[in-house]
C-alpha cells in the first residue's frame, strides 16, 4: 500500500480518510498549533480542544500525525525528506514549499493538489446547490454538517486513487489538480442539464425531491417519515394498500401525470393518515409492500442503527477519550475489514516517523527544542 | 498540450446500472478513460435507465438527465431473461475488468449473473454492487430512492435551522454520493488486483455513503447523546454568515464574515445604517454569534435594496466573502462552471455542453464527450471490439438474440 502525506485542509480531509479506509498509510502533516480540522466545532470535551473535535476524531481517524513548523527552513527540509520517502502527497494549495523542490525530492511522486476555493456557503451559492436546498417559500439553506466538504473529499479520493493507479502502471510521476468549487458545481449537473434541455430552472422543494409526484417528508406522532412512490401503476397500487384513503381508489390516479396534478391533495391526505401513527411502524409496513419509505432520522438516531452495526460501518469500541461508544468506521471498513485506528494526538507520530527516516534520538530532541518539530506521547 | 494516457485507459467496464447511481458511477470511470459497454433492455427501459414511466424522452430516447449521465459508452440491447442474452452477457464478462450494478439485492443472482457465478468465469473481475442498503444486514431487502436515502441518512435533519421541517436537496444527490463512493472503491480494488491478481466483490451501500459524509456529527451524537443542533447557514467560526434576501424576486446572496477585520470593513461600508453594529460586543466573533438575528436584520435591510451581484461586488471590494446565489441560467457567468463544462459534439439534442470531471491530470487531455446512444445502437461495435468478432459474426449474434 502507498505511504501518503496529507496536507489537506478541512475541505479535503474526508478524501484522505477514504484513502485510510482503503488501507493506505496516511501521515497528516500539521503545523505545531494543529491543523484546521482540529478547530472545527463541535468539540466533545469541556471546551474547545485540539484533540476532542468531532471532525478531527472522525476525519483524522487512522491517520498518523507529524507536526512540523513549515514556516522555517528546517521544517521545509524535513517535509522534503518526508516527500522523498513517500508515494504520494495530497495537499491543499498553496503548497508550503515550492512544487519544483517537491518533485526534485521525489521525481516519481504522485501529487494531488486541491484548490479549496471560497468559504463553503459562497461556493455552494456559486455552484447552484444553494438554490435547490430549502423550503420553497423560505430561505435557501446550506447543506448541514459540512457535507459539501465531504463531497469534495470523495472527488479528491477519486483523483488520488486514479493517479496512484496510473503511477503503478507507468512508474511515472502523476499530478492531479482538483478544484473544490468545480466539485460542487459538478454535483449540480442536473440543474444544468434541465436548463440546457428545456430552459427549466430547478428550484428548492423542501423535502419533496424532483422526480416522482408523490414524495415528501410527512408528519407522524413521533417525527417524520419519508415516502417516494415510484411512477408506475403497480407502485401506486401497493401504496393504496398502505394508505387506504377512499379517495385513492379513483382509477385515474394510477397515472403518474394525474398524480402530479393532484399532488398537494394527495400529500395532505397521506399526512392526515400518518399523523396518528408512528414513523417506524409506517416504514416497516411500507417496505413489506416494496414502497420506498424511510424514517427521517437525525444523526443521534443512527448511533444504534442495526443496519450500520450489522455491516461493520459502526463498531463498538473502547475509545481512549470517550469510553465505550459505537464508532463510525466508514463506507469501506466492512469491505476491506481493516481496523481503523483512532485520531492521533497532535505530533503523536513525529518522533517515530523521524526515526524511520534515520534521525537519531538526539537530533529529534534538538529539533523539538528548537520548535521545528512538535512531539507528543501517544 | 498533452500525450499522456488517462488512468483507466484500457480498462473495460460493463455497466448493468440503471436510473442514476450506477450509470453515474460508470460515467466517472468513463471520464477517467475506461472503455464502457452498457447492457440494457429496450423492452424494459425503466430498468436500464433511458426513462421511467411518466417522464418525457429527449435525445436518443432518454430523458435529458439520463442522456447526460449515460454518455461515453456503447449500448448493447440484451434480454437478460433469455439464455441467449445471458450467454452474450457472460461472454462480455469474461473479458471485462469491472462490472457495476445497482439493482435491488438479489436481482443479479436471479438472472444468473451474481458475483460467484461471474467470478468463476473471470476471477480478475472487480464486481461492484450498489444496492440502497447493501447486500447484508437486516435492511438488505429494503428499497430506497434518492429522497428516502437523504431522509434516513440524517442529511435532512442536519440541514436547516431549529424548527424547520426536514430539508433535503432537490436533485439526485444521494445517487451521486453513492456513485462517487463506489468509484473510489473500484479504483481501490483495481489497485489491489494489480498486486494480488484477484478481483473482488464490492458491497457498496448508498445509504452508508450518505451517512459517512455526516460521520463527524454521528460521532458527536454518540458521545453527547444529543442530536446535533440545526444551525441553518450559520457557522461557529464565521459570523455573520448566511443567505441574505436581495432586491428582485427570490434573489439571494451568500455572505460569510471570516474575521474581525472583515467585520469592521463591513460596518464601515454600511455607514449610518450600520451604526448599531458598532456596539463593542460585536467586535468579537462570540458577540456576533450571540446576536446573529439582530445583525442579520440590519444586514438584510441593506442587501434587500441591491441585486445579488451588486452585493457580491461591493463586498468583494472590501475583502468580505460574498457570492450571488446562482441558478442554471447563470452558470456560464461563474468561473468554476465555465471550467467544468465540456463541449458535446454532434449532439442531436439541446444539450451542447456537459459536466466533466472537476479535476485534471496534468499533461493528459480529458476524454472527449460522446453522447449517450439509443438503446442497443452500438451493441455490434461492442461485440466486435471486446469479443474480437468480425462484422458478420457480431451482427449474427445480435440478430439471434430475441427482443
Amino acid at each position: 500500500m502507498a505511504r501518503i502525506l496529507d496536507l489537506t485542509s478541512e475541505v479535503g480531509a474526508y478524501g484522505t480518510r477514504l484513502l485510510v479506509e482503503l488501507g493506505h498509510e496516511v501521515v497528516r502533516v500539521e503545523p505545531p498549533q494543529g491543523d484546521a480540522v482540529r478547530q472545527l466545532a463541535p468539540h466533545l470535551g469541556a471546551g474547545p480542544s485540539l484533540e476532542l473535535g468531532a471532525f478531527h476524531q472522525f476525519l483524522n481517524a487512522g491517520k498518523r500525525s507529524v507536526a512540523l513548523d513549515l514556516a522555517t527552513d528546517q521544517g521545509g527540509t524535513l517535509l522534503l525528506t518526508l516527500v522523498a520517502n513517500a508515494d504520494a502527497l495530497v495537499a491543499s494549495l498553496p503548497l508550503p514549499v515550492a512544487e519544483a523542490d517537491i518533485l526534485a525530492a521525489n521525481p516519481a511522486l504522485v501529487l494531488v493538489l486541491l484548490e479549496d476555493g471560497p468559504p463553503e456557503i459562497c461556493a455552494l451559492a456559486r455552484s447552484g446547490l444553494l438554490a435547490i436546498t430549502g423550503e420553497p417559500d423560505g430561505r435557501p439553506t446550506m447543506l448541514g454538517g459540512h457535507v459539501p466538504y465531504s463531497a469534495v473529499g470523495t472527488y479528491l479520493a477519486l483523483a488520488a486513487t486514479a493517479a496512484l493507479f496510473a503511477k503503478e502502471a507507468t512508474g511515472a510521476s502523476q499530478t492531479a489538480e482538483v478544484s473544490a468549487p468545480q466539485c460542487l458545481a459538478a454535483l449540480a449537473e442536473q440543474v444544468w442539464v434541465e436548463y440546457s434541455a428545456s430552459g427549466e430552472l430547478l428550484e428548492r422543494m423542501g423535502s419533496r425531491g424532483g422526480i416522482t409526484a408523490v414524495a415528501g417528508a410527512l408528519p407522524c406522532v413521533d417525527g417524520h417519515w419519508m415516502v417516494s412512490v415510484p411512477p408506475d401503476a403497480r407502485a401506486w397500487e401497493n401504496f393504496v394498500a398502505l394508505v387506504p384513503d377512499p379517495a385513492f381508489r379513483d382509477a385515474t390516479l394510477a397515472d403518474e401525470a394525474m398524480r402530479r396534478e393532484r399532488k398537494q391533495e394527495i400529500l395532505d391526505r397521506i399526512a392526515a393518515w400518518s399523523a396518528q401513527r408512528k414513523k417506524a411502524e409506517i416504514v416497516e409496513e411500507a417496505q413489506r409492500l416494496h414502497i420506498p419509505a424511510a424514517v427521517v432520522t437525525n444523526p443521534l438516531e443512527l448511533v444504534e442503527d442495526p443496519q450500520l452495526l450489522a455491516r461493520g460501518f459502526l463498531k463498538s469500541v473502547d475509545h481512549p477519550d470517550f469510553g465505550a461508544i459505537n464508532f463510525p468506521m466508514g463506507v469501506f471498513a466492512g469491505m476491506w475489514g481493516k481496523a481503523l485506528g483512532f485520531a492521533p494526538r497532535l505530533g503523536q507520530d513525529s518522533a517515530a516517523i523521524l526515526r524511520e527516516l534515520g534521525y537519531s534520538a538526539q537530533e529529534i530532541g534538538q529539533l523539538a527544542d528548537e520548535g521545528i518539530v512538535k512531539t507528543c506521547a501517544p | 498540450m498533452s500525450n499522456g494516457a488517462l488512468p483507466l485507459a484500457g480498462i473495460r467496464v460493463l455497466d448493468f446500472g440503471h436510473i442514476v447511481a450506477g450509470p453515474f458511477c460508470v460515467r466517472l470511470l468513463a471520464d477517467l478513460g475506461a472503455d464502457v459497454v452498457k447492457v440494457e433492455t429496450a423492452t424494459r427501459q425503466g430498468r436500464t435507465g433511458a426513462r421511467r414511466g411518466g417522464q418525457r424522452a429527449g435525445a436518443n430516447g432518454r430523458t435529458p438527465h439520463l442522456y447526460h449521465i449515460n454518455r461515453n459508452r456503447r449500448s448493447i440491447d440484451l434480454n437478460l431473461k433469455s439464455e441467449r442474452g445471458r450467454d452474450i452477457a457472460r461472454r462480455l464478462v469474461a473479458v471485462a475488468d469491472v462490472l457495476v450494478e445497482n439493482f435491488s439485492n438479489g436481482v443479479m443472482e436471479r438472472l444468473g449473473l451474481g458475483f460467484r457465478e461471474l467470478a468463476a468465469i473471470n476471477p480478475r473481475l472487480v464486481y461492484a454492487s450498489m444496492a440502497s442498503f447493501g447486500q447484508t444486514g437486516p435492511r438488505r431487502g429494503w428499497t430506497g430512492m434518492n429522497v428516502t436515502l437523504q431522509a434516513c441518512s440524517g442529511l435532512m435533519l442536519a440541514t436547516g435551522a431549529e424548527g424547520d421541517p426536514p430539508i433535503g436537496i432537490s436533485n439526485s444527490w444521494n445517487d451521486y454520493v453513492g456513485g462517487l463512493h463506489a468509484a473510489v472503491a473500484i479504483l481501490g480494488a483495481l489497485g489491489e488486483r494489480r498486486r494480488t491478481g484477484k478481483g473482488r466483490h464490492l458491497d457498496v451501500s448508498q445509504f452508508e455513503g450518505s451517512v459517512a459524509m455526516l460521520g463527524s456529527l454521528l460521532l458527536a451524537s454518540a458521545v453527547s447523546h444529543k442530536p446535533p443542533p440545526r444551525i441553518g447557514s450559520r457557522s461557529d467560526s464565521a459570523a455573520p454568515q448566511g443567505c441574505y434576501r436581495c432586491a428582485g424576486e427570490d434573489q439571494w446572496c451568500a455572505i460569510s464574515v471570516q474575521s474581525d477585520e472583515q467585520w469592521r470593513a463591513l460596518v464601515a461600508l454600511l455607514s449610518e445604517r450600520g451604526a448599531p453594529l458598532r456596539a463593542p460586543r460585536y467586535a468579537s466573533l462570540a458577540g456576533r454569534v450571540e446576536d446573529h438575528d439582530a445583525i442579520d436584520r440590519i444586514l438584510e435591510a441593506w442587501t434587500g435594496e441591491l441585486a445579488p451581484a451588486e452585493v457580491e461586488r461591493r463586498l468583494a471590494r472590501i475583502g468580505v466573502a460574498a457570492a450571488a446565489m446562482r441558478r442554471g441560467n447563470e452558470f456560464e457567468a461563474v468561473e468554476e462552471w465555465r471550467r467544468v463544462l465540456c463541449p458535446l459534439p454532434s449532439s442531436g439534442g439541446a444539450i451542447t455542453k456537459v459536466v466533466g470531471l472537476p479535476f485534471v491530470f496534468r499533461g493528459v487531455s480529458p476524454v472527449a464527450a460522446i453522447e449517450a446512444p439509443r438503446i442497443g445502437a452500438t451493441g455490434k461495435d461492442a461485440l466486435r471490439d471486446w469479443l474480437k468478432l468480425d462484422e458478420q459474426s457480431a451482427a449474427a449474434l445480435l440478430q439471434a438474440e430475441p427482443a
